[in-house]
């Protein structure tokens, strides 16, 4: 019978992993050009005046969250880049399923299966929004702006 | 609820158009009818075939023209009516954009009086568009939300006009699709004499080339806003 060598490092790792359903979001202008970089705030249903998680989505346009499911409801997602912009509502209900319905190609579909690396992402919605084309000055309005902060989920 | 009309920067502090026209405006009336405001569930989207769906609205009873152009550079937006109504989420707004019975736009449905200078030149216009159109709009989009009215409080709403739509935005690419769409001063500047351009909406039909007449009919479709966020337009 032989033994098996068992090798000790100095550097072990540590993996593991979980699963869980996150919201994914892209915004497109109708050209199809991605929102790179653009401003998302995310509402909660218990107070749609202010944002629950503000964040940037990347360089496809794509932001992605996981709600906090003790608040079913109607979460709304507000895209915002250079004065173009657009706000999207997205029903959760208490059993985690996000069951929205918009969009300009055919509303959210159904959800899909993705596995990200690091085992943070199991699960996600798509959809997307679009925007016709808009450079606009600074619109005259009481102030609360937004404050970016990093998404996280 | 208190229920608002913006032109924003563009029409209060001037901009340059498209193709190069530095415009300014000394008035811009435009006159709002059947204002109305909607609690909408699902949430109402102006690109999709739904029809509006709405649990509660307000409406405001009488049409108000105001001129986007009142006041100084910095100056508010402008109100239209305050309208008591129930608690809620005020989440869809329409309004038509209807003609003036009486006033200095009377006959007119949106009336700009400026000035267009580019190279030297100077044009002196006086535009008094006629088509009357409906205005269908979501949620409120912009630096903060509006629409929210909790019980003893107060809320706004903000009909929004996007005067780059029409002119276009010389900050802008010119492969923009805002600037694509939007009409711009030169065609118009061509209708001038000595200076001077005075036109109605027949005037334009007539006057214009139609692929330029038919570029600002649909530019005023896309002409309401409620802040960023798209209207769908019925004329």
């Amino acid at each position: 019978m032989f033994g098996t060598a068992r090798h000790a490092y100095a550097h072990g790792v540590s993996m593991s992993y979980q699963t869980t359903e996150v919201i994914e979001i892209q915004g497109k202008y109708d050209s199809g050009e991605p929102m790179a970089d653009a401003q998302v705030a995310v509402y909660a249903p218990d107070d749609p005046s202010t944002p629950w998680l503000t964040g940037t989505a990347d360089d496809q346009g794509v932001f992605m969250f996981k709600p906090d499911l003790s608040q079913p409801g109607n979460w709304e997602v507000q895209f915002r880049l250079a004065g173009h912009g657009d706000i999207m509502t997205i029903p959760v209900d208490a059993e985690s399923n996000p069951v929205g319905t918009r969009g300009s190609t055919g509303g959210l579909n159904s959800v899909q299966k993705l596995i990200v690396f690091g085992a943070m992402t199991w699960g996600f919605v798509g959809t997307a929004l679009y925007f016709s084309g808009r450079k606009q000055r600074m619109q005259k309005s009481a102030d609360s702006g937004l404050q970016s902060t990093p998404s996280q989920f | 609820m208190a229920v608002y009309a913006n032109g924003e920067d563009f029409v209060r502090q001037g901009f340059t158009s498209k193709d190069g026209w530095a415009i300014t405006f000394d008035h811009a009336y435009v006159t709002l009818a059947d204002v109305t405001a909607y609690q909408t569930e699902p949430a109402y989207d102006p690109e999709a075939s739904e029809s509006l769906k709405a649990q509660e609205q307000i409406t405001v009873a009488e049409s108000k023209t105001v001129d986007l152009a009142e006041g100084d550079e910095q100056a508010n937006p402008i109100l239209i009516a305050e309208v008591d109504a129930p608690e809620g989420h005020y989440n869809a707004l329409s309004w038509q954009m209807a003609e003036a019975s009486d006033g200095p736009a009377a006959g007119s449905v949106l009336m700009l009086v400026g000035t267009a200078q580019k190279e030297g030149q100077t044009v002196n216009f006086t535009l008094q568009l006629g088509n009357e159109v409906t205005y269908t709009c979501g949620d409120f989009v912009g630096d903060e939300r509006k629409g929210i009215l909790k019980a003893g409080n107060s809320a706004d709403l903000e009909a929004t006009f996007h005067f780059d739509h029409i002119f276009g935005d010389g900050s802008a690419a010119p492969d923009d699709s805002l600037n694509t769409g939007a009409l711009g001063f030169e065609p118009l500047a061509a209708l001038a004499s000595g200076g001077e351009l005075v036109v109605d909406q027949a005037t334009l039909q007539q006057s214009l080339a139609p692929e330029d007449y038919a570029t600002l009919e649909k530019a005023v479709s896309g002409f309401g806003h409620v802040g960023e966020g798209h209207c769908g337009a019925d004329s």
